[in-house]
């Protein structure tokens, strides 16, 4: 296969910090409250069923991977479903689902900006500025942003441990009781369910050639799945500890109300302000890498040389479907129903039924040998 | 219709093909050690099939070099292939002088070569300097004094040689030369070089190009009877600065000596320094009008092949009539010349210059000026100083960190009050916002106004401090400051608070040791105080991914800016953090040297001595 996009290389450290981060930038939305909501006092046991299907998608997506080196997953299901019905796969799923992504995530951080800080600002304003910003990441293209990805880590880091460790006054370990929840089939069941939706494994199989191809795919999937799980399940925990559950339930956005309370004494409280920076950091990254994904997936659909003449185009797009939606609920309603089960289908059903298709192959040429 | 054409072609796709930039090639053992940790397969194949391939499989995936805001029509991008474009940089120079000379219906003076007849000589050189027009241009007949005698001329330019050693020659030519010349006049230029002259380099040139860069050069140049070749006599001798104290880059340890203007004394105070026989001074004429030497100095056994290659091919393939300085031939040769932070490091100490071709870097030193500019150059490297490595590693450590909490408030600092006096009250404990409160309860101006006051009014200051002839430059400086920040908190026009905080930015600008970046960083400032005022944090972090993203992605000659953190490398024991020099064992690995090594890994041998107690 012509490698037709010419993309940047980047090592695996920079690969798994990239992913890391786009995978932790659902814990600053209201998504830990509707898994505060699933888990009761277990939330932070949700995400393991999630985790365990996580890792089983990478395997499954290496697997596919490596039955073509050099290839992304766009062209090994062109090879496999053939150039029209491949074509329509690669389009309406996986370009598809990384578009609708990139436009949920630019309206609930939006969202999130204006509950924050900018109050009185139009949200076209806070849609067009993350819009921006993700513009210039795919613009500059997927080393660009592998590299800020690795000089913004520590940042993003430090902030979530301070949180952690200023909070521990807060902590009350009998919020954690009982110990599973709402019940075990309510937080396992229902919690993979819902933690199983990450956009990464199907980005990570759209630019798997530029993280330096399929041999090193799995390694850098499982940790990068193993950091963003990590700070999923410690956010969790940690929101429980300091509110418990029925209170956390009611948090519009967790992430901010666990900032708003710090408190080291008079002069060091109510940080949330410098969260912010962490906030957008991510949020433009997450913004930036889907963008990216969305106008690869399609430039190698339709065979184009370059990718970015698309993305304007699909910048674009994501703004007005950003902006569709009435108001937050309906956003992140979409995103519950919508996106996070759509997602399954890339992530999980396409390499199983690419894995399949290549098994009935092999069966029936052993057959007619 | 062409306006509809512009149109249409600003609205259709054009692959742009200057994204493809120079990538600094990994060595050999760094490509060894990539596949042993098992890398992509397109590397592994690149290696399998040797060198040349392993370029092309490298350009293939080339990262985004450098992205243009307007392309610029450059000459290469123009036609031909690649290779062919590399093979005719070379030659461009020359045809630059030809087209220019062509367009003014001079006769083509590259094509001129010396004749054997005297007259004939005599007559290109009146024509080539406008002779007698010219007045600085001496022609001196002589007659020397061989058996049988022989005519000739000299050719030099009056202020640029030295007269004793004009005077040793014609001497030499004229009273010392009684002995038999030689039968073949085609070989005189020969003999006189061989016999008759004292002087400390002899040539001998046949072609009038030659000939005349020479003697604008400060050479004196001998046209014999019958002779088609002329001798250059080096007599440069023209008045020149001494080696002086560095001006901009002060400090208190280590060598006090700066580059001056003229390119011998540089590239002699970088040998002074490098007593190897592997540093390599080659030099490159720039400028169709004043033909500027330039000096490409490297270490040839340490520094990258690749490397020094598109160092030379940047700077031969420069088309332009005029550089005086290595300012104007740092933009021809930058990799992003659009983006406000400098790519290229200009130093005026000649034991920094050293240090970075020990390292594996490639000096650049044009002749006239004071600086000599050190590529590739990252970022970390233009926030330290020699005398980081000069004083002791702990104290070198400690202004390093001190340097980066500067560089941060620089630029950041007015951008960030402004978001939380406007936008996030709640960040700042009572106490303070109170005292805050109370201070700009008499200001009549919104806060960015009298930020923007106060800052412009200090770059105004600085401006005007340097500016001001002499020694009182700095004192009125200072004076105004004080006195503008006194009158305006006492008129009611800035608050206190805000005096303190523009001179808290100004000293952090000030620690910056590059002048470049702190240009930059003063920039950047203003952007950061609009984002601040309509976005607050929001806006001041839409500034901050920008400024990284578009950073991360600079390249200063294959070399990413932020190396060794963007993207991650080897860090080596000389970034931020400067350990002690018995632990800088490896030279920087993003350089990519022919020899990694610097030193072993236990530089003190007398511990070792000890410890054995085998030798004792």
């Amino acid at each position: 296969m012509v490698k037709i996009i010419k993309e940047g290389t980047f090592g695996p450290g920079e690969a798994i910090i990239l992913l890391g981060i786009s995978n932790i930038a659902r814990i600053f939305l209201s998504y830990p409250r509707s898994l505060v909501e699933i888990g009761g006092s277990a939330a932070w046991m949700t995400p393991l069923g999630g985790l365990a299907a996580a890792l089983a998608g990478i395997y499954l997506m290496s697997l596919v991977l490596k039955k073509s080196p050099g290839s992304t997953i766009i062209e090994i299901t062109e090879m496999v479903f053939g150039p029209f019905i491949g074509m329509a796969v690669n389009i309406l799923i996986i370009a598809h689902i990384l578009e609708m992504g990139g436009a949920l995530f630019i309206r609930e951080f939006s969202e999130a900006m204006l509950i924050t800080t900018l109050r009185f600002a139009p949200i076209s304003v806070i849609d067009a500025v993350f819009l921006a910003m993700g513009l210039l990441g795919a613009y500059l293209g997927i080393e660009a942003l592998a590299r800020t990805a690795r000089l913004i880590y520590p940042y993003i880091l430090g902030g979530l441990i301070i949180l952690i460790f200023t909070l521990i006054p807060f902590w009350n370990f009998h919020n954690l009781l009982p110990v599973f929840g709402k019940g075990p089939k309510e937080v396992f069941l229902l919690g993979t369910y819902s933690t199983a939706g990450i956009a990464e494994i199907i980005i990570a199989g759209v630019i798997v050639q530029a993280m330096g191809g399929a041999e090193i795919f799995a390694r850098i999937g499982y940790r990068s799945m193993l950091i963003g799980f990590a700070f999923l399940i410690i956010t969790l925990a940690v929101l429980v500890l300091t509110y418990n559950w029925p209170i956390s339930e009611e948090f519009t956005l967790p992430f901010l109300r666990l900032a708003r309370t710090i408190y080291l004494g008079r002069f060091i409280q109510r940080l949330e302000a410098i969260f912010i920076l962490v906030w957008v950091f991510v949020g433009a990254l997450k913004i930036a890498l889907l963008l990216y994904g969305a106008a690869v997936s399609l430039a190698r659909s339709l065979k184009l040389p370059d990718y970015r003449p698309l993305i304007w185009p699909l910048g674009l797009a994501m703004f007005i479907l950003g902006l569709l939606p009435l108001d937050m609920l309906a956003a992140i309603k979409l995103d519950i129903v919508y996106l996070r089960s759509f997602v399954l289908i890339p992530n999980y059903l396409l390499p199983l039924l690419i894995l399949a298709v290549f098994w009935f192959k092999g069966r029936r040429e052993r057959a007619g040998s | 219709m062409s306006i509809l054409k512009k149109m249409l072609s600003i609205i259709t796709y054009q692959e742009n093909t200057s994204r493809e930039g120079f990538v600094l090639e990994e060595t050999a053992d760094d490509r060894q050690t990539g596949q042993k940790a098992g890398t992509s397969p397109e590397r592994k194949a690149a290696g399998e099939y040797g060198e040349p391939e392993a370029v092309h499989g490298r350009e293939e995936r080339a990262p985004a070099g450098r992205r243009s805001f307007k392309k610029p029509v450059r000459p290469l991008n123009k036609a031909g292939d690649k290779s062919q474009k590399i093979k005719n940089s070379s030659t461009e120079g020359r045809q630059a002088d030809q087209v220019s000379s062509q367009a003014k219906g001079e006769p083509l003076i590259n094509e001129l070569s010396v004749s054997s007849s005297l007259a004939k000589n005599r007559e290109t050189i009146e024509e080539l300097y406008g002779l007698p027009d010219n007045k600085d241009i001496i022609v001196r007949d002589i007659v020397i004094g061989t058996n049988p005698e022989i005519d000739g001329f000299l050719v030099y330019v009056d202020g640029l040689v030295d007269k004793s050693v004009q005077d040793l020659l014609i001497q030499a030519l004229i009273i010392f030369a009684a002995r038999p010349a030689p039968q073949d006049k085609g070989k005189l230029a020969l003999y006189v070089k061989e016999r008759l002259l004292p002087g400390n380099q002899v040539s001998t040139q046949s072609r009038f190009r030659d000939i005349l860069d020479a003697v604008n050069y400060g050479d004196t140049a001998l046209f014999l009877e019958g002779c088609a070749e002329a001798v250059l006599v080096e007599t440069k001798g023209w008045e020149h600065r001494a080696v002086e104290k560095p001006v901009i880059e002060q400090i208190l340890r280590g060598p006090q000596e700066a580059f001056g203007e003229t390119l011998r004394t540089n590239t002699a105070l970088v040998r002074k320094i490098i007593k190897n026989e592997n540093l390599t001074t080659e030099l490159l004429k720039v400028g169709a009008r004043n033909r500027v030497n330039v000096a490409v100095m490297y270490l040839r056994d340490v520094a990258n092949p690749s490397l020094v290659a598109e160092v030379k091919r940047r700077i031969e393939s420069i088309k332009t009539d005029f550089i005086v300085d290595a300012g104007m031939l740092e933009e021809f040769i930058q990799d992003s010349p659009y983006n406000l932070n400098p790519t290229i490091l200009a130093t005026e100490r000649p034991d920094r210059a050293a240090a970075s071709i020990v390292e594996g870097r490639v000096a650049i030193i044009a002749d006239g000026s004071p600086f000599a500019l050190i590529v590739p150059a990252t970022m970390y490297e233009m926030l330290q100083t020699s005398e980081d490595v000069y004083s002791r590693w702990q104290l070198g450590t400690f202004i390093r960190y001190l340097r980066i909490l500067a560089l941060y408030i620089s630029f950041l600092a007015p951008g960030v009050y402004l978001s939380v006096v406007l936008f996030h009250h709640e960040m700042i404990p009572t106490e303070l916002l109170l005292a805050i409160a109370g201070n700009r309860e008499r200001v009549p101006f919104p806060s960015v106004i009298e930020v923007l006051l106060m800052e412009i009014s200090f770059e105004l200051i600085r401006e005007a401090g340097l500016r001001i002839p002499g020694i009182m430059g700095t004192t009125i400086g200072i004076i105004g400051a004080l006195i503008l920040g006194q009158a305006s908190v006492q008129a009611n026009i800035v608050s206190p608070i805000l005096v303190i905080l523009v001179a808290i930015t100004g000293l952090s600008s000030f620690v910056i040791p590059y002048f470049s970046l702190a240009f930059t960083l003063r920039i950047y400032r203003f952007i950061y105080i609009i984002l601040g005022t309509t976005m607050g944090f929001f806006g001041i972090a839409l500034g901050l991914f920008s400024q990284i993203i578009l950073t991360a992605n600079l390249k200063s000659f294959g070399v990413p800016y932020l190396a060794p953190t963007g993207p991650r490398t080897v860090g080596g024991a000389d970034v931020v953090t400067r350990l002690p020099v018995f632990f800088h064992e490896k030279r920087p690995d993003y350089l990519n040297p022919r020899e990694i090594i610097r030193q072993p890994d236990i530089s003190r041998g007398w511990l070792k001595q000890k410890d054995g107690g085998k030798d004792n």
